[in-house]
């Protein structure tokens, strides 16, 4: 029994008929190779009660095969093409989905040639056939510009674009890239680019004097940008290997370990000519110079950056470097220094480098014995760095300490948060009103308890205890001003928001204040 | 955005006891009414302009319960909407700190809080933040299209580059100059040695990133030449405020154009990319009539040096009619999700590089949110008032063409799925999840002949 659903199907080269059905009424090019036997037990995939469908292919190939009459509009579904009838106003009609059990429905491949062409190896669904159909006979119109492997069916050269080279582009320091818009970009900025072009020509600084202006590290680096260039030092896989796994398996989340730059170190400014300032800012330009060197030096691998967590002897000595400078001048690159030195103490490891260090290690000045290494030094500066004390920090380096301007009124602010988080929680720690409340204050990290909030907040507003109590720390009444109290309470928010302790609310919220409820106010949202 | 927090945080919280609020009296209670169940984006929001209103309305005691109740909600390691609250709360605190002054001198840089330091990145991470969502790489994209289609025919081209990221724009430039069949033309890239002290930061002067690029075009065997234009006589000291920056640029560039050095055989090209924002748009009223306000100002500068295209990508946030306090925390918030729900879809909720570029969106809000007047620094206008002000001050736009799309498309494809884009106009759209977030733009001067006769006469 031949199933006809509408006239449009039947012109569009279709038939169709039950595996099991002796009788087949086929159309145009489609001729099943076997005669269709009522067998009811077929070997192979299709089930026999299956309704096997013929398509020819330029119906396998339609994307549009329900057309409009009005506008010649195509579409896919003809349940798409009866709601666009509705738009002209045409009588249409929505098949219902059949109440009968709904006859499974296999295809066959229209390519006499093709084995599933054969009803018994009939593929059961119809996207199937089209892509099917497509990628064997098919004309492979698509092509992967990365490889040239092309491809009939789009979705399969779409799929094939996200894997194929997918580490194709691959930039000299070992940077790979799957797109190749942030290989450019990568590649232009990279250091690896910078050395390659810096051997090729002398080393040249960047404007004449006043070199000294980076108070911090300009000294010995400096020295040695006036130096001849030093010999170009390759990287020697061996010694580079201990980095590299050591980031890999700290750092999953980045996608492949680099291998750092090969410590040419070679300073990457040369040929002045090329770069042209309309007027020579003496100040800031040589400052780039010996910091690009140290760039050069110490900029290990971006995924080591960004791997590394802000840890206080990092960020104070930053801080501090930043504070050091005057405020025209700007931080180089004790960034890289730092994290380079964090690197070195992490690896354990205190051979890395040496030879490309030699050259800056050589123009250190004295605290450091010519026997300690670079490495042992940055170790030191760190360490020096984590006790947050300036001058001895500077002074380790041999270097002039120069009065910093505002770090002292700096620490006195609220951005010292944990110093005023302290005091404001021995202050309420020793409130046994605190615990009296029960207020087991929620953490941020656990929204989860929204409930223990609400409860919390009724608590707080419900229950008016008398005014002992100051909520949030605060020693204000409504409207009052209390400037050591609301800073403590700033204090205690700022320093919860810091991302690595969430913990220590608990502390803050413990002592009430009487408020009064003026019935005159009402929720303005909402 | 609405959404629901994820599911892994099980926030979902029906309450018992609804005897629990006594809804008549304290208004903490009414603020919290619609957020009963769970902490959603809509939640939050409301939470935030509760705190707004009561700060306008200096009702500190409702401020402090509301910052109570947001503070145990936000998290920067949370989930987006957590996160993003806890990048409002910081301001929301700093306006409160001035409402009730102390004996705080709490920092007005962002890099005040100690707890997370954001520090500068290098060149090649800087490379690699550009391209981590579409955010920045779209505008890149689209501009760079527009330009390669006005430059032809041209041997030489002098870019104008007015933007944010340190030249991250030039390289993929650069590329497609060096593949150019009819010829390389000679590239010049000129910047200024200022620019707004924004994110995203990088521990490298522009002359260091001038030379990186001037050895790659030699790479690519392309002519280059970068120029540094120094803003030269303005104050060194931080407090200066960056009207006087924009201010003496005009002027600079105004009677200065051998600054410049503007030739006539090249191709001229002004790029502002994320820039127009930070120009301030206030217009005063003078003695006869309105003064054009700075931004109004730097487009005629623009105009007058005759450039052949004007490339202007910026951020799409709709701030209205209204600057108050609250409508900011609504315009704020509805569009700065965007970056955090992306970056969601992807990094891990304690990655470094998710939680180093929210807090440079961090620090938009906390600029946007907790100051106000000269020091808000980011006057954001939405595209049909970009629109409106380019044709105002004598432009016209330009489409892209069909190559740039489509490999806008090609990149968009290569990020998450909730990337799109969409046209306006002449205009490109990045949309993340259908919203809107960054515009692209081409424009150029309008020339006389095309205008019709009644308005050549209005111009004159």
């Amino acid at each position: 029994m031949v199933q006809i659903e509408n006239s449009a199907s039947q012109a569009s080269g279709e038939s169709r008929f039950l595996l099991s059905d002796n009788h087949v009424k086929s159309e145009q090019s489609v001729e099943p190779t076997l005669p269709v036997k009522k067998k009811r037990n077929l070997p192979g995939m299709p089930d026999p009660d299956a309704e096997v469908i013929a398509l020819s292919p330029k119906t396998l190939m339609a994307t549009n095969r329900f057309v409009c009459e009005i506008c010649n509009k195509g579409f896919q579904r003809d349940q798409n093409l009866q709601l666009h009838r509705r738009g002209h106003n045409l009588p249409w009609k929505l098949r219902q989905r059949t109440n009968k059990e709904v006859r499974k429905r296999v295809y066959l491949c229209p390519e006499p040639t093709c084995i599933h062409h054969d009803p018994s190896r009939a593929l059961g669904d119809l996207t199937g056939i089209k892509k099917h159909f497509c990628r064997k006979h098919g004309e492979k119109k698509f092509k992967c510009e990365r490889c040239s492997k092309k491809y009939a069916v789009q979705s399969d050269w779409k799929a094939h674009m996200k894997t194929c080279g997918t580490r194709e582009y691959r930039c000299d320091c070992g940077t790979l890239f799957s797109r190749r818009d942030s290989f450019i970009t990568h590649r232009a900025f990279c250091d690896a680019l910078a050395q390659e072009s810096a051997l090729s020509q002398p080393l040249a600084i960047m404007s004449s004097g006043g070199v000294m202006k980076l108070q911090v590290v300009a000294p010995p680096v400096a020295a040695v940008v006036s130096s001849p260039p030093p010999p170009p030092l390759t990287p020697s896989a061996g010694m580079l290997s201990p980095v590299l796994s050591i980031q890999s398996s700290e750092f999953p989340e980045n996608h492949i370990p680099q291998l750092p730059p090969p410590p040419g170190a070679a300073a990457p400014f040369p040929g002045a000519p090329t770069v042209t300032a309309s007027n020579s800012s003496t100040s800031s330009e040589n400052v780039p110079g010996n910091g690009g060197v140290f760039a050069s030096i110490f900029n290990v691998s971006t995924s080591a950056e960004h791997s590394h967590t802000a840890q206080p002897p990092v960020a104070s000595y930053s801080t501090m470097l930043c504070t050091m400078n005057g405020p025209d001048q700007q931080v180089i690159d004790p960034m890289s220094l730092s994290l380079s030195s964090t690197l070195y103490l992490s690896s354990g490891s205190s051979s890395l480098y040496p030879a490309a260090l030699e050259h800056p290690h050589r123009h250190y000045t004295p605290t450091p014995q010519p026997a300690l290494s670079a490495t042992a030094l940055l170790q030191k500066a760190a360490q020096m760095g984590a006790t947050s004390s300036n001058s001895s920090f500077l002074r380790g380096f041999g270097l002039s300490m120069i009065p910093p301007p505002d770090p002292q009124d700096l620490r006195n602010s609220v951005t010292a948060p944990s110093h005023w988080s302290n005091t404001t929680h021995v202050k309420l720690e020793n409130n046994s009103v605190a615990s009296g409340l029960g207020l087991g204050l929620p953490s941020s990290s656990s929204p989860a308890s929204f409930n223990e909030l609400m409860m919390n907040s009724s608590s707080l507003f419900g229950n008016v205890k008398p005014a002992t109590l100051d909520f949030l720390g605060l020693g204000m009444g409504a409207g009052e001003t209390s400037a050591g109290g609301f800073s403590a309470f700033l204090s205690s928010i700022t320093g919860e928001l810091d991302m690595t302790t969430n913990n220590s609310f608990a502390g803050v919220g413990s002592t009430m204040d009487t408020w009064d409820y003026p019935s005159d106010r009402k929720p303005s949202m909402l | 955005m609405k959404a629901e927090l994820q599911a892994g945080n099980s926030s979902s919280v029906s309450l018992q006891n609804p005897n629990l609020f006594p809804t008549s009296q304290s208004s903490i209670s009414g603020a919290l009414q619609g957020c009963l169940s769970s902490i959603d984006g809509a939640c939050i929001e409301r939470l935030l302009l509760h705190c707004a209103n009561a700060l306008e309305r200096n009702d500190v005691t409702l401020a402090q319960q509301v910052m109570w109740v947001l503070n145990n909600v936000a998290s920067s390691t949370g989930d987006p909407n957590q996160r993003l609250a806890s990048y409002f709360l910081k301001p929301l605190i700093l306006k409160a700190s001035r409402v009730y002054p102390a004996s705080i001198n709490v920092n007005d840089s962002s890099g005040g809080d100690e707890s997370f330091q954001r520090r500068p990145m290098s060149v090649t991470e800087l490379a690699r933040y550009v391209d981590l969502i579409p955010w920045y790489r779209f505008g890149f994209c689209a501009s760079n299209g527009a330009i390669l289609k006005a430059i032809q025919g041209f041997s030489r081209v002098h870019v104008l580059d007015f933007s944010i990221t340190h030249c991250m724009q030039w390289p993929t430039l650069i590329d497609e100059l060096s593949k150019l069949n009819e010829g390389v033309p000679t590239l010049r890239i000129s910047v200024l040695s200022w620019r707004p002290r924004v994110p995203p930061s990088l521990n490298a002067p522009v002359q260091e990133v001038g030379q990186r690029l001037s050895n790659f075009a030699k790479f690519k065997d392309v002519p280059f030449e970068f120029n540094v234009i120094e803003l030269t006589g303005l104050p060194h000291d931080q407090s200066s405020s960056d009207h006087l920056h924009y201010d003496l640029l005009i002027r600079l560039l105004m009677n200065d154009l051998s600054t410049l050095k503007i030739r006539d055989d090249e191709a001229l090209v002004v790029n502002c990319q994320n820039w127009l924002r930070y120009i301030p748009d206030d217009r005063k009223m003078g003695n006869s009539s309105e003064i054009p306000s700075c931004r109004d100002c730097f487009l005629d500068m623009i105009k007058s040096i005759n450039p052949c295209i004007v490339t202007v990508v910026d951020e799409d946030c709709d701030i209205g009619a209204s600057s108050g306090l609250s409508s900011r925390i609504t315009t704020c918030f509805n569009y700065l999700w965007i970056p955090f729900d992306a970056l969601e879809t992807f990094l891990p909720k304690h990655s470094l590089q998710r939680i180093e570029y929210e807090s440079d969106f961090g620090q938009k809000i906390e600029n946007f949110i907790g100051f106000e007047g000269v020091k808000r620094i980011e006057i954001f206008e939405s595209t049909s008032k970009l629109s409106q002000r380019m044709v105002n001050n004598g432009f016209s736009s330009v489409a892209f063409c069909e190559d740039t799309i489509k490999e806008i498309k090609l990149l968009l494809d290569e990020h998450a799925s909730g990337w799109g884009m969409k046209k306006d106009g002449d205009m490109l759209l990045l949309t993340w999840k259908g919203h809107n977030s960054v515009y692209a733009s081409a424009w150029v001067p309008q020339r006389l002949t095309e205008l019709e006769p009644w308005e050549n006469s209005m111009l004159h």
